[in-house]
């Protein structure tokens, strides 16, 4: 096993890791930009290496400066978390060269996986059903306007190497094909350098349902059942449950199947993902493999008593799977919550800046993987994600009980976040009857907004305002005081205009 | 002792009398008795009429933001500005409009100039955050009549970016 692992990741994931990694005896060891200095993963790591600047580019998705802090801490393996260089097959490449493991998949799965057209090229030949669409990118331009035709519209504009919404159009008349390929081809440009789109049937409302696969390096693989995550906000889930409340045992057999073969078919190892769409009529569709280890991954282990991230370390080091499909089970019901530092109310604007206070949830049944503290500065420069908050229950109706009771009790001060956003989400009638799917955000909560305060609340808030303006104390006399209570009330008063006084 | 807030822009007065750790309190047409006692420098407990409620408490420069019953209660400063949504605009005087940053953030672009004319919706200026870029849209027909910052600068939501003129 190894001895010492680098986290190539910063926020919860990088706090994530690190703590399989003490559970099992290796050493971690974080790298941070100029912006995480202070981040929450750089105090409980091992040993904290500084790799530049605060732009990504710079720093987490520098490989340069990555690999030589492998090399300065002697580091044997690199966990890439998600996002940053986890799905990047050069980066892959380049650690199996240098004699450095990656705790993912081998870089030619890699590769497969991550070009979508030759990954649905691969599936349809392993007899996957695949939506329907392009099996290539033609060399002619009318050869869009002729698939579209033949598919039926509406279509999707989809971009080869895409990925996070980037390049997708949704294209509902012959008119529109012409402008929507141009600007797919755009901003696939930007995004991934290159500018190869390609076009799919459009399934409308589907449910995006989707199957964790674990593999060893000798090509034993199992599933551990599926998550569904179709509650999204711009293509971006954002609660995440398991089991999924439209499978049955028949239907979840013949997806988990699938999703097996889909991963032997890519020569696949590690943990991944196999999305798929469920449409109405229960028909599913191979969507992506997500080559990595999810964000939503806890909501599988707490079904499942699987240690995802652990699986991920063993696989990595040439362990065999010692998991039989035959002895998985899924327990209860699991729902996660994302915590983003964003502003529900006004479109999800960014809301970066510092935590005044915060308070964890806590309980039976809640696990909060978390990537922040009180008085933290949140950095403006990466991804908004601040936590995860993770139920477990017997069934879905209690889960969604004690994700509400749980939100009520996560108070995070200071920025704006998705808990009150989330609470109305897990609240709703159509998500607790289990009808949920990718539309589901656009057509109920557009135009989101706080409830008003009541009066009656309003009052016992300022009148706590108003006490702790006075000056109560908390400790009894005789036991040291802080600073702040050392000053007389004239002093902590004043900074509130008292009506009358002047 | 008497207190006045801001919620929302708009002043509350509460006054508070303490006796033997009770309080009386009056606030509009409400008047009752609260038991109080300090958990914490960020938490009080106060026990009105039989009901508990834990109340969390964070200050900054001037606001108070209190956390009561899973929701969230912010108060401001008299005679301070801070109490407006970060997103709303600012009108300064003689018709000019102050454009201030949404969030904190980077300016990537600024797409007008001083002394441009600029419909409204136009976009003026885009600030990412957290990897999404933000644009920000000219609320008025109008004219630029300053600019107070270039690419590449951060910026706080206070953060002044460009003054507009209203056509006439």
């Amino acid at each position: 096993m190894f001895k010492k692992i680098l986290i190539a990741n910063r926020g919860e994931i990088a706090v994530r890791v690190i703590r399989a990694c003490r559970e099992m005896g290796i050493s971690p060891v974080a790298v941070y930009s100029e912006a995480d200095r202070t981040g929450l993963h750089v105090a409980l790591a091992d040993e904290a290496v500084a790799i530049g600047p605060a732009p990504a580019a710079e720093s987490y998705l520098d490989t340069d400066r990555i690999v030589r802090a492998v090399r300065d801490t002697g580091a044997e393996a690199v966990h890439p978390g998600y996002g940053f260089l986890a799905e990047n097959a050069d980066f892959a490449r380049r650690l199996e060269k240098e004699g450095i493991v990656f705790i993912g998949p081998r870089s030619d799965a890699l590769e497969l996986v991550g070009d979508k057209v030759r990954a649905r090229q691969t599936m349809e030949k392993a007899g996957i059903p695949v939506i329907p669409g392009m099996k290539s990118i033609p060399s002619e331009a009318a050869e869009y306007a002729k698939a579209a035709r033949s598919l039926g519209y509406p279509v999707i504009v989809k971009a080869s190497a895409g990925g996070g919404g980037k390049g997708m159009r949704i294209v509902a008349a012959e008119k529109d094909l012409g402008p929507a390929l141009e600007a797919g081809r755009r901003e696939a440009k930007s995004a991934f350098g290159d500018e190869s789109v390609y076009l799919e049937k459009y399934l409308e409302e589907p449910r995006h349902v989707e199957f964790q696969v674990l593999a060893d390096n000798e090509g034993r693989t199992v599933h551990l059942f599926e998550r569904e995550c179709s509650i999204q906000r711009r293509h971006q889930k954002i609660v995440e449950e398991t089991p999924s409340p439209a499978l049955d045992d028949a239907l979840r057999l013949k997806m988990g199947e699938t999703a097996i073969k889909a991963m032997r078919a890519a020569g696949y190892n590690n943990a991944g993902t196999v999305e798929f769409l469920l449409d109405k009529n229960r028909n599913f569709y191979f969507l992506e493999v997500n080559a990595r280890l999810q964000v939503e991954h806890p909501v599988t282990e707490l079904v499942t008593g699987v240690d995802l991230v652990r699986r991920q370390i063993l696989a990595a080091a040439d362990e065999p799977l010692t998991l039989s499909q035959e002895g998985l089970r899924q327990r209860g019901h699991a729902i996660e919550c994302r915590i983003y530092a964003e502003d529900p109310a006004a479109n999800f604007l960014p809301s970066p800046g510092r935590i005044l206070f915060l308070r964890e949830p806590k309980g039976p049944g809640v696990r909060l993987d978390s990537g922040i503290y009180g008085g933290w500065d949140v950095p403006i420069y990466y991804d908004p994600i601040l936590a995860k908050l993770v139920v477990w229950a017997e069934d879905r109706e209690l889960a969604c009980r004690r994700m509400e009771a749980a939100l009520d009790e996560y108070a995070v001060l200071g920025i704006h976040t998705t808990i009150g956003f989330l609470k109305d989400v897990i609240r709703h009638p159509e998500f607790r009857a289990g009808r949920t799917n990718t539309a589901f955000i656009p057509k109920y909560f557009d135009g989101w907004a706080r409830e008003e305060n009541t009066e009656e609340a309003l009052a016992l808030a300022l009148a706590a305002a108003a006490i702790d303006e006075t000056g109560l104390r908390a400790r009894p006399k005789g036991s040291p005081r802080t600073k702040e209570e050392t000053a007389g009330p004239w002093q902590t008063l004043g900074r509130w205009k008292m009506g009358g006084a002047d | 002792m008497e207190f006045e807030f801001l919620v929302d822009g708009i002043a509350k007065k509460v006054a508070v009398a303490e006796k033997n750790g009770r309080f009386m309190i009056k606030q509009g047409d409400r008047e009752f008795e609260a038991d109080a006692r300090r958990v914490s420098d960020n938490e009080l407990v106060l026990v009105v009429g039989g009901r508990s409620y834990d109340v969390l408490i964070a200050r900054d420069k001037d606001r108070k933001i209190l956390f009561m019953g899973g929701r969230e209660y912010v108060f401001c400063e008299p005679g301070e500005e801070a109490g407006r949504s970060w997103t709303d605009d600012h009108k300064g005087p003689g018709g000019g409009l102050k454009i201030k940053a949404p969030m904190p953030g980077k300016v990537i672009k600024v797409l007008v100039g001083e002394g441009e004319t600029v419909r409204k919706n136009q976009t003026l200026v885009i600030v990412e955050a957290m990897k999404m870029e933000n644009e920000i849209k000219s609320s008025i027909e109008g004219s630029v009549k300053k600019i107070h910052v270039s690419a590449g600068e951060l910026v706080d939501p206070e953060r002044l970016l460009l003054e507009l003129e209203a056509k006439t």
